[in-house]
């Protein structure tokens, strides 16, 4: 069971979320090209690690988060408000070779 | 006696239920108007002001629930509350608010697609433990406070009105039979009197 702490509701289990993806794709521009929208509408990086993602406080505020959060821990490291920034841990040593995680995200 | 004798059609026969000799609770449907305010965009200021003038009630912030004239204002989100009053007559209370918020508010009567329950007594917050995930305990919550969450997998702005301690539910209408079908099921060990 994840707790995230909503920063208006407080803290509440995971159920009463909804995990909406990644938090870090951004929409390219319109003209950008069908490869370019392809990987913004399939490609995720998928990282072992530090990952800011979309919850939806459903049963709650009904707004939407941005949570880091740790792959493999579940880790709660970070919870904001959706236009706000959140700051990513360093990604660890994890034995995962440096290229794949490319779309660790910076903000 | 079941449940489904208790309620039928979400009407309440009154009567005592459940476990005999111990601490019951109350289970009562509570009849109000409820009136959905959103600020738009940028307007939230506005809003605060128009219903400080007409209803003397200060908007509350998170988890909060705040007393106006003839009304209480619950926080449900971001710069949006619900009004609930005693029954007034259709379109009353909502009709009142959207003349006080003029075009700074969105102002929706939802006294037709919400209803209230109202379990009180000394082990209502025991009852409510079997499937709440909020702390409801003394120490961490109380009168005048309020959370959207989550009972017997149906959404709930649940609202602790008194120190007895009484709590008012409010879930979306069309759930209401199935919930209070869930919560009297869950005051059988205590027991219940639906008044
Ligand atoms: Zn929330």
């Amino acid at each position: 069971m994840i707790r995230i702490d909503c920063p208006s509701c407080g803290g509440r289990d995971e159920v009463e979320f909804a995990y909406r993806g990644d938090a870090t794709v951004v929409r390219p521009a319109g003209d950008a090209g069908e490869e370019a929208f392809h990987d913004f509408v399939y490609r995720r990086a998928n990282p072992r690690g530090w990952h800011v993602e979309w919850w939806y406080h459903q049963a709650g505020c009904r707004q939407f988060l941005k949570v880091v959060r740790h792959t493999m821990t579940h880790e709660v490291h970070a919870v904001a408000r959706a236009g706000d920034r959140v700051e990513v841990p360093a990604a660890e040593h994890t034995g995962v070779p440096a290229a794949e995680h490319k779309g660790v995200p910076a903000a | 006696m079941s449940v489904s004798d208790v309620v039928k059609a979400d009407h309440l026969t009154p009567g005592a239920y459940g476990a005999v000799g111990g601490d019951p609770v109350r289970i009562a449907r509570v009849t109000c108007d409820v009136v959905q305010v959103m600020a738009r965009k940028g307007r939230a200021a506005d809003v605060a002001a128009a219903l400080l003038a007409s209803h003397e009630v200060v908007l509350p912030g998170p988890g909060a629930a705040a007393e106006g004239r003839g009304m209480t204002a619950l926080w449900v989100q971001p710069e949006g509350w619900f009004v609930v009053a005693p029954r007034a007559g259709d379109g009353v209370l909502a009709g009142a608010l959207k003349a006080s918020c003029g075009d700074a508010g969105s102002v929706v009567d939802q006294s037709h697609g919400r209803s209230v329950i109202r379990i009180s007594g000394s082990r209502a917050a025991w009852v409510l433990a079997k499937s709440c995930r909020v702390d409801l305990h003394p120490s961490v919550f109380g009168p005048g406070r309020v959370a959207s969450t989550q009972l017997f997998h149906l959404g709930v702005t649940l609202r602790q009105v008194d120190a007895v301690p009484s709590y008012d539910l409010m879930v979306f209408s069309t759930f209401v039979t199935s919930f209070i079908e869930a919560l009297c099921q869950a005051a059988e060990e205590t027991g219940y009197v639906v008044a």
